[in-house]
């Protein structure tokens, strides 16, 4: 009570900065996931007390306090980050001059600087997430800014910040058309320069992978493709799309191999047996990549979409774009489910497939070299190891479940493999490269989909983020790469039924399922509708997507002109409209002395000269004056009015009713004089 | 003078003087400022970003808030448009003594915000403005002051109506030579010289003497213009009634502000002294009269008389 009232009482100086600075908190706040805690910690900090500054009035810090933070922050990012530059150490060093910033608050200059920091803020969010709940978070840190720029510009007196925020809101309101338009028609272009290695996000497929990592992926129902077959249907253990393969592993993180090879030659393949022809309708996922059947030799693209596209195979056999695909690709392909790939016998190249990093899961090597030394393993062949652990994988208390907890420790293979034995498809795969090339034997992670819905649509088979899946292949001599997936040693019916990773509810979803199932599912279905909308027209409106709309509009073949046109024409229509508002406001009156005047023309008519400033009192005796009892009617009517405009409580405007009463009197009026002579 | 100024002087000369003026299209100007410009940019760098970053809701932020700042152009110019303005000229006062001037905001429509008043010309000491708001349909008036340097007739100085509201991309303002003018008594001499003698009024010695004894004789009701000093308060004490002395009777002795009892051939310090006596006269309380070459104001009393003489004195010749 006592904080409300002292709030209330504040200086407006004071008001004003702690409602910026609240701003600038709830616009740092979804950084909070991903910065690094002294950043958090830190910024803070510093709003904090610039937060009591303003309460108590005291003087701001000198500048070289300032500067002592900064290179602080500085040094601390780049020992963090090891760079300045890169989407983490840019966003940390953003959030840290944000909050000096607020430190520095003495001209109007500032107060601009302060804004415009807050604005690129609020697109460093978007880097990380474009949900509609980051969305709607950004349009009240929008509409906060906003708010606190019209304060900062209001100097007369305490203005209300309601006064403020209506101001705001209108402006950004007002300005939702052409919003629309830009972002309809501005024509989306490839990014102008290299993307930086960490544009794509983190998602599961993202190239890298860390304990945890699939399983975010767990959570998102999303549809990732649709495939259909054209002459038969695989069963659902060979449906394996083939995503990025990692090989390098620095004891934490798996990652593809640094060095690029492009001077080597392209893979040995064999295809064997039949091909199944098949299309795919791939969803924009924003990667650089194309999750292909395994083993697709060659892709087409149709459509318009894909026109802009570059694919490659690469080395490892994944298909790659040139961009991030932010389009609904249509693609035909043939895939073979038998082949043959990778050298036949041992080159050099293999050798970087067993490196393990030193130092790391000292017991697992152990454990490994233990099982090496078993007789009938001593000299055994690669394949009768293979199935060996595999036996130890099905023979143990391993457990697939989505839930394994985290594994936070520095040698997480030996925790998972040797202690709790519980994890995913990520654990088993990582595990078992780890043991295979702790005993020699090339092995690497391929990440990619496995599986899809049982239900099949008109021969289309949906396959979601959640069958994201990640499995190995080793290398035998005279066999070449062999895919191996662990996870079916343990899980025999994730692979063979395709059944797609299940996360655990949560307490709500859980308490709702037992609940009512029926709300439950309408409620899923809504945010599913919901969520399908927002990817359509917010997160995957590309190039494509605009062009769609023009032809909705019938322009036949649509080129990148036809948008500039149409831009440049609504724009033109936009601005026309604002300048005829203008003019037409500068007409504008007071709705009463539009009324007055109107009262006074009609008066004329009937012969009673007014001038504009009377009343309608003044008016009303006028009349009697002079048309006497013929007037008595009309004099009444004005009368009225007085009451109406000057009464208790008086009308905020004109009645429209009151003017076609006065305009029937008048009429009467006039024609009762015609009759008279 | 650089170009620059005489483009400005004559873009200025060619503004009509009004009394009144009213802002619309025609009189109302506006341009980005810097921080629209810097606006600007960063709305690029956002642009760039989104397209490098192939983030759809970048766009979406870069586009919200440029449809923003368009927004705000139109609501700058209409902080301005349809206002009248119209200038109240304070009483007059001596030269070198600040002036203050009404300028009365009218507005029809929905209620203004932060304007800002100040002269176009903008004083030694920076920019000096009055920041004022206007509620709707209301009016609000901005007091500005000018110093005027000698008596005489001076014409108000050009008027600028600014505003950067609401997000100060944009400025517009308009500039209005207003038509009134401003009158300047002189100086007054300091340190205020002796009042010259008063002399005997010719033939009233007589009548004077007649009533002596008679204390009733020199009262009269009280007059607008009467000082305080001239009323007497004991008889209003005991009658109720406001009630001065009768300076026809006071005055056995007149006194004559007379140009010809002022010292030198410059005729500015002149009448900086006839203005200091003035003044002076008129705080003793004694009724005097004012002779210049060709104005002649006979013996009275009261502050409509002062502003006679001082008008006369600072319209002189």
């Amino acid at each position: 009570m006592n904080l409300i009232h002292r709030i209330q009482h504040l200086p407006r100086e004071a008001r004003d900065t702690l409602f910026q600075l609240a701003v600038i908190a709830w616009t740092i706040a979804p950084h909070a996931m991903h910065l690094a805690p002294w950043c958090l910690g830190l910024s803070a900090v510093i709003l904090f007390a610039r937060a009591r500054l303003a309460i108590s009035g005291a003087p701001l810090p000198s500048r070289w306090t300032l500067l002592a933070v900064l290179v602080l922050a500085v040094g601390l990012t780049l020992a963090g980050e090891r760079t300045l530059l890169g989407k983490e150490a840019g966003v940390t060093m953003l959030v840290v001059l944000m909050a000096l910033k607020t430190l520095e608050l003495r001209a109007r200059r500032d107060a601009m600087v302060v804004f415009l920091l807050g604005f690129f803020l609020v697109l460093t969010n978007f880097l990380y997430s474009q949900s509609p709940l980051v969305a709607l978070a950004m349009i009240v840190s929008v509409w906060g800014l906003l708010t606190a720029l019209v304060l900062a510009h209001m100097p007369v007196g305490v203005p209300a910040l309601a006064t403020a925020g209506r101001v705001a809101a209108r402006a950004a309101l007002l300005g939702a058309p052409i919003m629309l338009v830009l972002f309809l028609l501005f024509p989306r272009i490839a990014p102008l320069w290299g993307l930086p290695n960490d544009a794509a996000g983190r998602t599961g497929l993202s190239g890298s992978l860390t304990m945890g990592g699939v399983a975010e992926l767990a959570n998102d129902d999303s549809i990732a493709l649709r495939v259909r077959f054209l002459d038969r249907a695989p069963p659902p253990e060979q449906l394996y799309f083939r995503g990025p393969v990692l090989s390098a592993f620095d004891g934490r993180d798996w990652t593809r191999p640094r060095r690029a090879d492009p001077l080597l030659p392209p893979p040995e393949l064999d295809l064997l047996g039949q091909a199944l022809r098949y299309e795919m309708q791939l969803q924009p996922s924003r990667l650089a990549l194309l999750p292909m059947l395994e083993l697709t030799p060659e892709v087409r693209a149709q459509g318009p979409a894909a026109e802009d596209f570059l694919f490659t195979r690469r080395t490892d056999l994944q298909w790659a774009t040139d961009r991030p695909v932010d389009s609904v690709l249509q693609l035909t392909a043939r895939a073979w489910t038998r082949y043959r790939h990778g050298p036949q016998d041992a080159t050099l190249a293999l050798r970087d497939d067993v490196d393990l990093p030193p130092g790391f899961n000292p017991r697992t090597l152990t454990w490994a070299a233990e099982l090496r030394r078993r007789p009938d393993l001593r000299d055994a062949p690669p394949r009768a190891l293979v199935n060996a652990v595999l036996q130890h994988i099905r023979e143990r208390n391993f457990v697939y479940t989505m839930t394994p907890g985290v594994y936070e420790s520095r040698d997480s293979i030996d925790e998972f493999w040797l202690d709790r034995q519980q994890g995913f498809c990520e654990h088993y795969a990582a595990a078992f490269v780890v043991v295979m090339r702790a005993l020699d034997v090339p092995a690497r992670i391929v990440t990619g989909y496995q599986g899809a819905d049982r239900q099949v649509v008109d021969g289309w088979y949906v396959v979601r983020q959640s069958n994201a899946h990640a499995w190995t292949e080793v290398w035998l001599p005279g066999e070449g790469w062999v895919r191996v997936d662990p996870t079916a040693a343990v899980a025999p019916d994730r692979i063979r039924l395709g059944i797609s990773l299940q996360p655990a509810p949560g307490f709500v979803a859980g308490t709702l399922n037992t609940v009512s199932p029926e709300l439950a599912a309408s409620l899923r279905a809504f945010l599913e509708r919901m969520d399908q909308r927002w990817s359509q027209w917010v997160l995957n409106y590309s190039r494509s997507r605009q062009f769609d709309l023009l032809r909705e509009f019938g322009i036949e073949a649509p080129r990148w002109e036809d948008l500039a046109y149409a831009l440049v024409g609504l724009m033109s229509c936009i601005a026309l409209v604002g300048a005829g508002w203008a003019m037409w406001d500068r007409y504008r009156q007071d709705p009463w002395q539009r009324q007055q005047r109107q009262v006074a023309e009609r008066l004329a008519a009937l012969g009673v000269a007014v001038a504009d400033h009377h009343p309608p009192r003044t008016r009303a005796a006028r009349v009697r004056a002079a048309l006497g009892s013929a007037g008595e009617a009309l004099a009444a009517t004005l009368e009225q009015l007085d009451a109406q405009r000057y009464g208790r409580p008086g009308r905020h405007r004109p009645e429209a009713r009151w003017w076609r009463q006065f305009s029937e009197e008048a009429t009467n009026t006039a024609r009762a004089l015609q009759q008279k002579p | 003078m650089g170009l620059r100024s005489r483009i400005e002087a004559w873009w200025h000369h060619r503004l009509a003087l009004t009394d009144t003026w009213t802002l619309g299209q025609r009189n109302i100007y506006i341009v980005p400022t810097r921080g629209g410009f810097t606006f600007a940019a960063l709305l690029l760098l956002m642009l760039l970003a989104s397209i490098n970053y192939q983030l759809n809701l970048g766009y979406v932020l870069a586009f919200l808030l440029t449809g923003a700042a368009a927004v705000s152009m139109h609501m700058t110019h209409g902080t301005l448009r349809g206002l009248t303005l119209r200038l109240k000229p304070g009483p007059p006062d001596h030269a070198g003594e600040p002036a203050l001037l009404d300028i009365v905001i009218t507005n029809p429509g929905k209620a203004r915000y932060a304007l800002a008043v100040r002269w176009r010309e903008r004083g030694r000491k920076g920019q000096s403005f009055v920041a004022v708001d206007v509620p709707a349909g209301g009016q609000t008036t901005a007091t500005l002051s000018m110093v005027p340097a000698q008596r005489g007739w001076h014409t108000v100085p050009s008027v600028v109506v600014e505003t950067g509201f609401p997000f100060g991309f944009f400025r517009a303002w308009t500039v209005w030579r207003p038509a009134a003018r401003v009158l300047a008594w002189p100086r007054p001499e300091h340190p205020v010289p002796p009042l010259p003698l008063a002399q005997p009024v010719a033939g009233e010695q007589a009548a004077l003497q007649r009533s002596a004894g008679n204390e009733l004789e020199g009262v009269r009701p009280w007059r607008r213009g009467d000082s305080l000093r001239q009323v007497v308060w004991k008889k209003v004490a005991r009658s109720g009634e406001l009630v001065s002395r009768d300076t026809a009777a006071a005055g056995s002795r007149e006194l004559w502000l007379d140009w010809q009892a002022t010292p030198g051939a410059d005729p500015e310090p002149r009448l900086s002294r006839l203005a200091a006596w003035v003044d002076s006269a008129e705080q003793a309380g004694i009724a005097w009269g004012l002779r210049l070459p060709g104005v002649e104001l006979l013996p009275d009393q009261g502050d409509s008389h002062r502003r006679a003489a001082l008008e006369r004195l600072a319209t002189w010749p």
